[in-house]
């Protein structure tokens, strides 16, 4: 008799001990008690769900702790805009994890940055931020000044149209005999006349190194085609420091390159998969007649139908145009390789 | 008869055996000379789910590899048994793998990323040859075989005495 009580106190202890063990196990890693939430979410391909959660409600100035795991493949997870949040790769079985205090009411983006299946680009979730002492305020949209401007001079962002190459009358024979060098361009620029145009930051943003080209061979017009395409090479890398550079080429490398190459030549793993194919930064041509302001509103926007992704949501102005440097310096440097 | 003339016939056949174990002794201490000079190997190595392209790789030994590791669908991982090599690679970014292949023998390599349902089967093969064993193994087969082979011709029609089991004959 005394046994059979025993027994069934053990059965009775199993039963209901694990249930209540794995509960409190969980509420102890969810933590309640203390400010800091933590948010589970489950990465996996977006043919089978994408982020789940995909949406987050959060309130300004709360702390939060993210963790990631992924059900299937590899994912990569980064966080954008301006929190500059990149955890890396998160493998099946593994967490990673990540303490964030969203000071600023508004959205933000996780993202996954690492290429994962042909419907990789839609893998997205969004934080919603939301101020406590407003919470029905709707945040004011970000007017983009440089698309704006694009859009009241009458540009076609969406337009894949080598802009300049058409109505300058060298455009059909111009012609790269010498990779563009930004080196050679460096000392070239020393001795040659820069036009003022061609000094401006602004206006490089706004022009294309075609008509930057065609002002530089009217001041200098003795000079051979070679040097001043040097010169143009040059100039247009000059406003992205190295240490940007280093940052572009590592976040292309790891958004971009799975279509756009890694060298830039438009034809990475997913180029296929595309609805258009990729265009080929590395095509030192194609980018002679490409604008800056253009390249930014790309990638900002996406393309329309052709599986660009938009990265305005994932990223800062300023982080745009260090990719955007980092395109011209792809431009230039393939050429080379 | 004398005692020589017997030894001599007991030897006879016998003395082909003796051939097949010098011979089989000579084998295995013949140091075999490098069949090809080492060189420097450039692979091209692509993952996908869930192979490797190329699947077999031939090499020979003291050979330098450099290995143009890259993937095609997801993030995919090279580790490569015997030599211990670990390297991970994501779609769109190449990565190289260097080692000189001072081991012989036939290594497998596999995925070491969990990339889906079939991961555990994304193996490939390295061969670093001359695999020098194998070629012993195979000459002393042959001598082995051709040794008994002599031996059974040159004893044939000598009478053999199989012994019986159970009851001796009547």
């Amino acid at each position: 008799m005394k046994r059979e009580l025993v027994t069934i106190f053990i059965v009775v202890f199993i039963l209901v001990g694990l249930p209540v063990g794995v509960f409190l196990y969980q509420r102890q890693q969810s933590n309640p008690d203390s400010a800091e939430r933590a948010i589970h979410i489950q990465a996996a391909v977006p043919e089978s769900g994408g982020f789940q959660p995909a949406a987050i409600q959060v309130n300004a100035g709360e702390t939060v702790t993210l963790r990631f795991s992924s059900v299937d493949v590899t994912h990569g997870i980064a966080i954008g805009p301006s929190l500059g949040i990149d955890l890396g790769h998160v493998d099946p079985g593994h967490v990673k994890e990540v303490t964030v205090t969203f000071d600023k009411a508004g959205t933000y983006t996780f993202y996954c940055n690492t290429w994962c299946s042909p419907d990789h680009w839609r893998m997205r979730g969004i934080v919603e931020v939301t101020d406590p002492n407003n919470p029905d305020a709707i945040p004011t949209a970000y007017r983009d000044p440089i698309i704006e401007r694009l859009v009241a001079e009458g540009v076609n962002i969406d337009a894949n149209v080598n802009m300049g190459m058409a109505d300058h009358p060298q455009g059909d024979t111009l012609t790269f005999e010498q990779p563009p060098s930004i080196e050679k361009g460096q000392i070239l620029a020393a001795t040659l006349s820069i036009p003022v145009e061609l000094e401006d930051a602004e206006w490089r943003l706004s022009h294309t190194p075609m008509e930057g080209l065609e002002l530089l061979t009217d001041q200098n017009p003795s000079t051979p085609m070679n040097d001043l395409i040097h010169v143009i090479a040059y100039l247009w890398v000059l406003d992205t420091p190295s240490e940007d550079i280093q940052w572009a080429e590592n976040y292309y490398n790891k958004n971009c390159a799975a279509c756009h190459g890694q060298t830039g030549d438009g034809n990475g793993p997913a180029a296929d998969q595309t609805a258009e194919s990729p265009v080929a930064f590395g095509d030192a041509a194609y980018m002679f007649g490409m604008r800056s302001d253009v390249l930014y509103a790309k990638i900002r926007r996406g393309g329309m139908g052709t599986d660009m992704p938009n990265f305005g949501t994932l990223l800062t102005p300023e982080e745009t145009l260090k990719l955007v440097g980092y395109l011209w310096q792809l431009a230039w440097q393939s050429r080379a390789g | 008869m004398n005692r020589f003339q017997q030894l001599v016939r007991w030897t006879y056949p016998r003395w082909v055996i003796l051939m097949g174990i010098i011979l089989a002794i000579g084998v295995m201490t013949f140091p075999i000379p490098q069949i090809t000079d080492p060189q420097t190997r450039y692979i091209t190595l692509d993952a996908r789910q869930f192979e490797f392209a190329p699947h077999r790789i031939h090499i020979n030994k003291g050979d330098r590899v450099i290995i143009n590791f890259t993937a095609s669908d997801v993030v995919h991982g090279f580790y490569l048994d015997g030599y211990g090599i670990q390297a991970r690679v994501e779609p769109g970014v190449t990565k190289q793998i260097e080692f000189s292949a001072e081991r012989t023998g036939k290594f497998r390599y596999r995925c070491s990323v969990s990339c889906g349902s079939l991961h555990p089967f994304m193996i490939g093969e390295l061969v670093v040859g001359p695999n020098e064993p194998f070629w012993r193994a195979i000459a002393l087969v042959i001598i082995g075989l051709f040794t008994l082979l002599t031996y059974r011709f040159l004893t044939k029609g000598t009478s053999y005495e199989y012994p019986t089991l159970g009851a001796s004959p009547a």
